[in-house]
C-alpha cells in the first residue's frame, strides 16, 4: 500500500489524467467520418482503474455523462478479467448493458502494466454508428423488440493482442447499409483507444504505476467529499414529481413517468417509476443512471471533469423490467424518452430549491429530411437539433432558442449547409413571439422553422413532448409544446410529434418549438421588462395588456391594467 | 551615420511595449510604458518617445492594437443596426443554438443578450439560392424603409447587412449597401461579403455585426494616431497588425477593422516564424506566458498552424487567425485549496491588485508569489527596480493559506504551485501536437512573454522537450515579431464542388477575381509588382465530413496532385485516407506584400574566459526538490559561445529565465539563450 500523496501531487496527477481522456476525445473527434460524432459530439470516453472506478472522462454530450459507467462492469464481468491480454479490445452494443441503444457502439480495452496483476485499467470510447443493420434506414420508430433494432455484439474480441479480427469486422460490413462510415467510425474510436493506452503508459513511467493509482483513490475520495458537501447543503426530504411522454411510437397512448427524491443528508436516491411499453422508447438501466448523473452533477460538481467518487453519494433505482429499466427483449432504439424524463428531478426539486428553473421546453425538437436531388442524382440525409425555450429561474428570464440541456453544447445545422445538402428551401427561421411562459420571469421563446421541399422527398419530426405542457413554477405559466405541422395551411394540414412522412415538390413543414416555463406571477413582472419584450416583439402588445397587466405603446410609454394595480394593492 | 529605425509597437492590458530596430548598426532598443485606457494613442506616443524623439528617422511604423477587442469585450462599440432577409432577423440571436462548452452542466444558463437588441434587426425581401440563382428580385423600397426605420426612427450610425446564400452571389448585398450609402452618407455600413465569402449565415452575420461594432472606435483611434504621429514627424506610412500575421496599412484598417482584433498574440507567432525559418528548427512550439493565460501554437517547418475561424467572448468571426491554443493559467493566477487538493487559476488576480508581493490590496498567493517564495525572482529587480516588492507578504500568502492547509512548508507549497501550472500547461501542448499525431518531445520550445523564461525550461524539463529558446528582449518579443511582418490579405470564397480538373477550370475566373482584388489592395498600399506574391489555396474534404484541410495549388496542378496532397495530409493528421475523390469547399488566395526586414543580427562572439556572475542566491532546485545557489548572470554580459551549467538565474528586467541543476544553457551566434537537459528524458 502506497502513502497517502499530498495534495499537490494528487492535483497534478488528476491533471494528466483528465489530458489523457482529452487527448483521446481529440482523436476520436478528428478522425471520425460521421457528423453525429463530430458535430452531434454523440460519444462518451471514460477512463476507469483495475476496480472500474471511473478515473476520468471526456463526455460527448451533457446527458451521456457517466454513460459508458455500467457498460463496463457487465462487459468485464462477462468476458472475464483472466481473459483478456493485451492489445485485446472489445465490442458491446448490448442496450440492456450498455445502457444505450443498439447504433451506439462501446469500444473497451483492458491495459496492462510491468508487475500488475491482470489489467491496471481499462478504457471505453463509445460512439454512434450510422448503421448496424436495424429494420428501417436511419432510425427506427416502431421496433417492439431488440432483434429489429440491428445486430448485436455483447462484448466481443474485435482486435485481438494487437490484431483486427477480420470475421467481425467483415460481419460487421455484411450486416451495415453504410458499411465505409461504419468502419471509418470503429477506426476512429480504435485510434482513440491507442491514444489512450499510450498515453496512460507514459503518466504510469513518469509517476509510477502504484502512485498513480493512490493518486486516483485519493481523487475519487476528494470526488466524494465534494459532492456530498453540495447535497448536505440540501435541504432533507421526499419529493415526487411526474411528466408525460407523447407515446411509445406504436400506440397514440401518454406514457407516464414518476421520480421520487430523496435527500437524506449528504445522500440522493433518485427513484424512477413507470410501466414499459411496446415501443422503442424504453430506457435501459445505464440510460437512466446516466441522465440521473448528470442532474446530480449540476447540483453537485458543475464544473468539474467526472470520477467515480462524484456519485458516490447517489443512488439511482428502477424496478427491473420497467420503463426506466428495459429488459431484454424489451424495444429500446429511440431513446428521446430520456430527454423528457431528464427535467423530472428537477420538477421534483423545484418544489424545495428556488434556484432551478421551469421546464425547458421538456424536448429535443428536431428533424431529419431525406431525398434524392434531381440535379445531381445524389441521396442526401440532413438533420438538425433545434433550440427550445429554456425555463425561467427565480433571477432570470429563460434562454431563447438554445438547445435543450440534455445536449447543451450541440450545434444547430447552418441553412445554408442544409440548403447545399439537400432541396429543402428555407421560407422562414424566427423567434415565436409569445411562445415564452410568461411569469415574473418569463420562459424563454421557441423558434419557428418553414420549409419548402423543391423536390420529392420525406421528413422525419423527432419529438417526444408535443401533448402536453411544459412546466411552470411558482405561479408562472405554461407555454404550448412543440409541434410539427405538414402541409400547413392546406386542407390536409396534420400536427405531429415523433412522426415520419412523405413530401412531395412543393409541399411544406413548419416546425414549431416550445417556449421554456414560467417562473412567478406575470403581474409581478417588472414593467420595464415587459415594455422591452413588446418593443423586442418577444411579447406582443396584446398578451403585454392581457397577460402582464402592462398596457405598452409603439414609443414604450405603458400603464397598468386594473388587474396589475389590483395586484399591487394587494 | 543617420540612423534608420523601424518601430513596432504593441499595446498589451497593462503596458504599451516599443521596440526599435536600427538597420545601420543592427541595435534592437526595448521601452515600456503604461497602457492609457482613456486616450489609447497617449500610451503610444509614450512608449515611441522613450526609444526616440525623432520619427523623422523612422522608414517602418508597425502598430498592434487590442483595442477592437477591448471594445468588443468591454461592450463599447457602436450601437448597430442589422439588415438581413425577411423572416430571418433572428439568425443574429438563434446562432448555433449551443451552449458554450464550459456552462454544460448550468441548467440554468442565460447567454449574455444578443450585440444587437432585436429591435434593431430587420429583414427585407428578396432571395438567392444555394447556387448562387436570383429566386426573388430584391425589395428596394423595402431597403429604403429599412434604412428609414433603423437610421431616422433609432438613431443608428453603424449598420451591418448579411443576407442568405450571400457568398454565392453578393449582388443583393451590395445593392442594400448602395441603396443604404446613398440615402445616408454619414452611416457607416459593413458588408458581410466584403470580409469573407465563406457559408454558414450565422457566422457570417456575427462576423460583419463584430465589423460593424468596432468599426466607428477603431476608425477615430487609427485617424487620432496618424495624427499624432504625423504631428511627431512620422513621414512613412503606419501599419497595422493583423490577426492572422502580415500587416496592412491605416488605410486598409480602417475599412477592415475586424481583421485586427486578435493581432495581439499574433505579433509573437510571426516572431516564432521567422525564428524558425532563420534557425532552421522544422518543429517549434511558440509559448507565450503572460500574467493571465499561456498561449500554444505549433509551428511546422515555419509555418504556423492556421485556422479560419475565431471567437471572441463566443461570439464568431470568419478571419483567417493562428490556430493559438490559450491556457488560463498565468504568473498572475491564483493558488487556492479545493477540499484538500491544490488548484491553480481559472481565477487571476490580474493586474490590480495583482500578486500579494505588489502590496497593491492582493491577499490570495499568485504564481508569482510561489516565484518569490523559491527564490526565482529577485525582489529588488522587478522592472530594473522600478517597481517595490513584499517578499515577506508573498511569503506569509503562501504559508497561510497553502502551507498550513496542506501541512507542508511555505517551500513546499511554493514548488508544489509550479508543479500544478505545469501539470495544466504539459496537457495543453499534449493536445495541439496529438490532433497532428506528434509528440510534443519532437519540437523545441520557444519561451517568451513575461513569465516565458521562468516557465519554459522548467516546463521543457517535465515533458523532456530538448532544447527551449530564449529569444532577445523575450517579454518584448510580440512586438520584435510585428517587425517581421510583411503586408498580408486574405481572400475566400466557399464554392462546394467536387475536385475533378473540370472544377479547377471553372473555377479559374474565382481565382481570377480574387487574386484582382490581392492585386487592387497590394496596389493601393503601394507594393511594388516585384515584391508581390499571391498564393492559391483550396480548402479540401472527403464528401460528407465537415472538417476540411488546407492544400496549396500551385501552376498547373491537376486535380489528382492536390488529392494526393491532400490524402497525404489527411492521413499524416488522422491516420487514415478515404477512397473519395474529394470536395473543394472554399478558395483562397494570399495576397502578400513583401517588406523589407531586419535579418536576425549575429553578434560578436564572447571574448575567452567564461561569464561572470552578477550575484548568488538560494533557489529551488526542482532536479533534486532542494535549494540550493543558484549563480544570477546579468543577460547583457552573456555573448555568443558562452556557456553557463545549471542551477543558474539569468536576469534582464523584464523577465528572468531560471534553470536547474541538470541543464545547462548556451548562448547562439544571435545572443539567444539555449537551454538542453544534460540527464534523459523525463515524460
Amino acid at each position: 500500500m502506497t502513502d497517502r500523496l499530498d495534495g499537490a501531487t494528487v492535483e497534478v496527477i488528476r491533471n494528466y489524467l483528465v489530458s489523457v481522456g482529452e487527448q483521446m476525445r481529440r482523436t476520436l473527434v478528428r478522425a471520425a467520418f460521421n457528423p453525429v460524432i463530430y458535430e452531434v459530439l454523440d460519444f462518451g470516453i471514460s477512463l476507469y482503474n483495475a476496480d472500474l472506478e471511473l478515473m476520468a472522462e471526456a463526455a460527448g454530450i451533457t446527458s451521456f455523462l457517466g454513460a459508458n459507467d455500467h457498460a463496463i462492469v457487465k462487459g468485464v464481468e462477462y468476458v472475464g478479467r483472466e481473459n483478456m491480454r493485451a492489445g485485446d479490445v472489445y465490442l458491446m452494443n448490448y442496450p440492456y448493458w450498455s445502457g444505450a441503444h443498439s447504433y451506439d457502439a462501446m469500444l473497451f480495452a483492458p491495459v496492462f502494466r510491468p508487475g500488475h496483476e491482470g489489467p491496471a485499467a481499462y478504457l471505453a470510447v463509445r460512439a454512434h454508428w450510422m448503421d448496424l443493420g436495424a429494420k428501417a434506414p436511419g432510425y427506427v420508430l416502431d421496433s417492439t423488440d431488440m432483434h429489429q433494432e440491428g445486430l448485436i455484439f455483447p462484448s466481443t474480441k474485435i482486435v485481438s493482442q494487437g490484431e483486427l479480427v477480420r470475421d467481425i469486422i467483415e460481419l460487421i460490413r455484411f450486416n451495415s447499409r453504410l458499411p465505409d462510415l461504419t468502419i471509418g467510425d470503429f477506426h476512429a474510436q480504435l485510434a482513440a483507444l491507442r491514444t489512450g493506452e499510450n498515453r496512460l503508459a507514459q503518466v504510469w513511467e513518469k509517476f509510477g504505476g502504484a502512485t498513480v493509482d493512490q493518486a486516483v483513490r485519493q481523487i475519487i475520495e476528494h470526488g466524494e467529499r465534494v459532492a456530498r458537501k453540495a447535497v448536505a447543503a440540501l435541504p432533507d426530504g421526499t419529493w415526487t414529481a411526474y411528466d408525460y411522454c407523447d407515446d411509445d411510437g406504436v400506440t397514440d397512448d401518454l406514457i407516464r413517468m414518476d421520480v421520487t427524491v430523496t435527500v437524506d443528508g449528504d445522500q440522493m436516491t433518485v427513484e424512477f417509476d413507470g410501466q414499459a411499453v411496446a415501443g422503442p422508447v424504453n430506457l435501459p438501466i445505464g440510460s437512466t443512471e446516466s441522465l440521473a448523473k448528470a442532474i446530480y452533477k449540476e447540483l453537485t460538481t458543475a464544473t468539474e471533469p467526472s470520477n467515480a467518487g462524484h456519485y458516490r453519494g447517489l443512488e439511482i433505482k428502477a424496478a427491473p423490467g420497467s420503463f426506466f429499466h428495459a429488459l431484454y427483449p424489451a424495444a429500446t432504439f429511440t431513446q428521446w424518452s430520456a430527454i423528457v424524463a431528464f427535467e423530472l428531478i428537477h420538477k421534483a426539486l423545484a418544489q424545495v430549491l428556488d434556484t432551478l428553473p421551469a421546464s425547458s421546453g421538456g424536448d429535443e425538437p428536431g428533424f431529419m429530411a431525406l431525398g434524392r436531388d434531381p440535379r445531381t442524382g445524389a441521396d442526401f440525409v440532413i438533420s438538425n437539433n433545434e433550440g427550445i425555450g429554456w425555463g425561467a429561474t427565480r433571477d432570470h428570464d429563460g434562454a431563447n432558442a438554445q438547445q435543450h440541456p440534455s445536449q447543451s453544447v450541440v450545434r444547430n445545422t447552418p441553412i445554408e449547409v442544409l440548403e447545399h445538402k439537400s432541396t429543402v428551401f428555407h421560407e422562414r427561421l424566427e423567434l415565436i413571439p409569445d411562445s415564452g411562459g410568461a411569469g415574473r420571469h418569463r420562459g424563454g421563446v421557441g423558434v419557428l422553422r418553414q420549409v419548402r421541399y423543391l423536390a420529392d422527398g420525406e421528413v422525419l419530426s423527432m419529438k417526444k413532448k408535443s401533448k402536453t405542457r411544459p412546466w411552470a413554477l411558482h405561479g408562472g405559466h405554461e407555454p404550448e409544446p412543440s409541434e410539427m405541422v405538414l402541409w400547413p395551411d392546406t386542407d390536409r394540414a396534420r400536427r405531429v410529434g415523433m412522426y415520419r412522412a412523405t413530401m412531395r415538390a412543393g409541399d411544406r413543414f413548419v416546425n414549431r418549438t416550445a417556449g421554456g416555463g414560467g417562473y412567478g406571477d406575470p403581474l409581478r413582472r417588472d414593467p420595464s421588462a415587459v415594455v422591452a419584450d413588446v418593443l423586442d416583439g418577444y411579447v406582443s402588445a396584446e398578451a403585454a395588456a392581457r397577460i402582464y397587466g402592462v398596457i405598452v405603446d409603439e414609443t414604450g410609454a405603458w400603464r397598468p391594467t386594473p388587474a396589475r394595480a389590483g395586484n399591487h394593492e394587494g | 551615420m543617420r540612423p534608420r529605425i523601424r518601430l513596432a509597437v504593441d499595446i498589451g492590458g497593462t503596458f504599451v511595449d516599443a521596440i526599435a530596430y536600427d538597420e545601420t548598426t543592427g541595435e534592437l532598443r526595448v521601452h515600456k510604458a503604461p497602457t492609457t485606457p482613456d486616450a489609447p494613442a497617449r500610451g503610444v506616443l509614450d512608449a515611441v518617445g522613450g526609444l526616440t524623439d525623432r520619427l523623422d528617422d523612422v522608414e517602418a511604423f508597425v502598430h498592434g492594437t487590442t483595442l477592437g477587442l477591448n471594445a468588443i469585450l468591454q461592450r463599447r462599440g457602436a450601437a448597430v443596426g442589422i439588415i438581413t432577409n425577411d423572416g430571418f432577423r433572428d439568425l443574429l440571436e438563434i446562432a448555433r443554438a449551443n451552449v458554450p462548452a464550459q456552462h454544460m452542466y448550468d441548467f440554468a444558463y442565460a447567454p449574455p443578450p444578443p450585440l444587437v437588441p432585436r429591435r434593431h434587426r430587420t429583414g427585407v425581401p428578396g432571395r438567392i439560392d444555394a447556387q448562387g440563382q436570383v429566386l426573388t428580385e430584391l425589395d428596394e423600397d423595402a431597403v429604403r424603409a429599412a434604412g428609414r426605420l433603423l437610421v431616422e426612427r433609432h438613431g443608428l450610425r453603424s449598420l451591418a447587412v448579411c443576407l442568405l446564400h450571400s457568398y454565392a452571389n453578393p449582388d443583393h448585398e451590395r445593392r442594400v449597401a448602395a441603396i443604404l450609402r446613398e440615402a445616408h452618407p454619414e452611416v457607416s455600413v459593413s458588408v458581410s461579403t466584403d470580409i469573407t465569402r465563406e457559408y454558414r449565415e450565422y457566422e457570417r452575420t456575427s462576423t460583419v455585426t463584430l465589423d460593424a461594432y468596432i468599426r466607428p472606435v477603431l476608425s477615430d483611434y487609427i485617424t487620432t494616431l496618424e495624427a499624432r504621429l504625423a504631428e511627431a514627424g512620422l513621414t512613412h506610412p503606419l501599419h497595422i497588425m493583423r490577426s492572422g500575421g502580415g500587416a496592412m496599412t491605416a488605410e486598409l484598417a480602417r475599412r477592415a477593422p475586424l481583421t485586427t482584433v486578435l493581432s495581439g498574440p499574433a505579433g509573437g507567432v510571426v516572431g516564432a516564424s521567422f525564428l524558425a525559418r532563420t534557425l532552421e528548427l522544422p518543429r517549434l512550439i511558440s509559448f507565450d506566458v503572460g500574467g493571465t493565460s499561456v498561449d500554444c501554437c505549433v509551428i511546422e517547418n515555419g509555418e504556423p498552424g492556421e485556422v479560419h475561424e475565431a471567437a471572441i467572448d463566443g461570439f464568431p468571426l470568419l478571419i483567417p487567425i493562428f490556430d493559438i491554443r490559450t491556457v488560463g493559467a498565468g504568473g498572475g493566477s491564483i493558488a487556492w485549496i479545493d477540499e484538500g487538493l491544490l488548484k491553480v487559476g481559472p481565477h487571476s488576480a490580474g493586474a490590480v491588485p495583482g500578486p500579494v508581493a505588489y502590496g497593491a490590496g492582493g491577499t490570495e498567493p499568485t504564481v508569482t508569489d510561489a516565484a518569490l517564495v523559491l527564490g526565482y525572482l529577485d525582489p529588488g529587480a522587478f522592472l530594473d527596480g522600478g517597481m517595490r516588492i513584499d517578499a515577506d507578504a508573498a511569503r506569509a500568502a503562501i504559508e497561510t493559506e497553502l502551507a498550513v492547509p496542506l501541512g507542508v512548508t511555505a517551500e513546499r507549497a511554493a514548488a508544489s504551485v509550479f508543479q500544478v501550472l505545469l501539470a495544466r500547461t504539459v496537457g495543453a501542448l499534449r493536445e495541439i501536437t496529438v490532433e497532428r499525431a506528434l509528440d510534443p518531445r519532437e519540437f523545441a520550445l520557444l519561451a517568451f512573454g513575461g513569465a516565458g523564461p521562468l516557465l519554459g525550461p522548467m516546463l521543457a524539463r517535465e515533458m523532456g522537450i530538448a532544447t527551449t529558446i530564449i529569444p532577445q528582449v523575450p517579454a518584448a518579443f510580440s512586438a520584435f515579431g510585428m517587425l517581421m511582418s510583411d503586408l498580408e490579405y486574405e481572400f475566400a470564397t466557399t464554392v462546394l464542388r467536387p475536385l475533378s480538373d473540370a472544377s479547377l477550370a471553372a473555377l479559374e475566373p474565382y481565382f481570377a477575381e480574387l487574386e484582382e482584388r490581392g492585386e487592387e489592395v497590394l496596389s493601393a498600399q503601394g507594393v511594388k509588382p516585384e515584391d508581390r506574391a499571391l498564393v492559391r489555396r483550396l480548402d479540401i474534404r472527403y464528401h460528407g465530413q465537415e472538417h476540411s484541410l488546407g492544400i496549396d495549388l500551385g501552376p498547373g496542378d491537376t486535380a489528382a496532385d492536390v488529392l494526393a496532397r491532400f490524402n497525404a495530409q489527411h492521413a499524416a493528421r488522422y491516420g487514415h485516407a478515404m477512397p473519395d475523390g474529394g470536395q473543394i469547399l472554399t478558395l483562397r488566395v494570399r495576397a502578400v506584400g513583401r517588406l523589407a526586414k531586419p535579418g536576425l543580427p549575429e553578434l560578436p562572439p564572447a571574448g575567452p574566459g567564461t561569464p561572470e556572475p552578477i550575484s548568488a542566491r538560494r533557489a529551488h532546485d526542482v532536479t533534486t526538490g532542494e535549494f540550493a545557489t543558484f549563480q544570477v548572470y546579468g543577460r547583457a554580459t552573456l555573448a555568443p559561445g558562452h556557456e553557463v551549467r545549471g542551477p543558474a538565474i539569468v536576469e534582464e528586467g523584464t523577465s528572468t529565465t531560471v534553470i536547474f541543476s541538470d541543464q545547462r544553457l548556451t548562448v547562439d551566434a544571435y545572443g539567444q539563450l539555449l537551454v538542453t537537459g544534460t540527464g534523459g528524458t523525463h515524460d
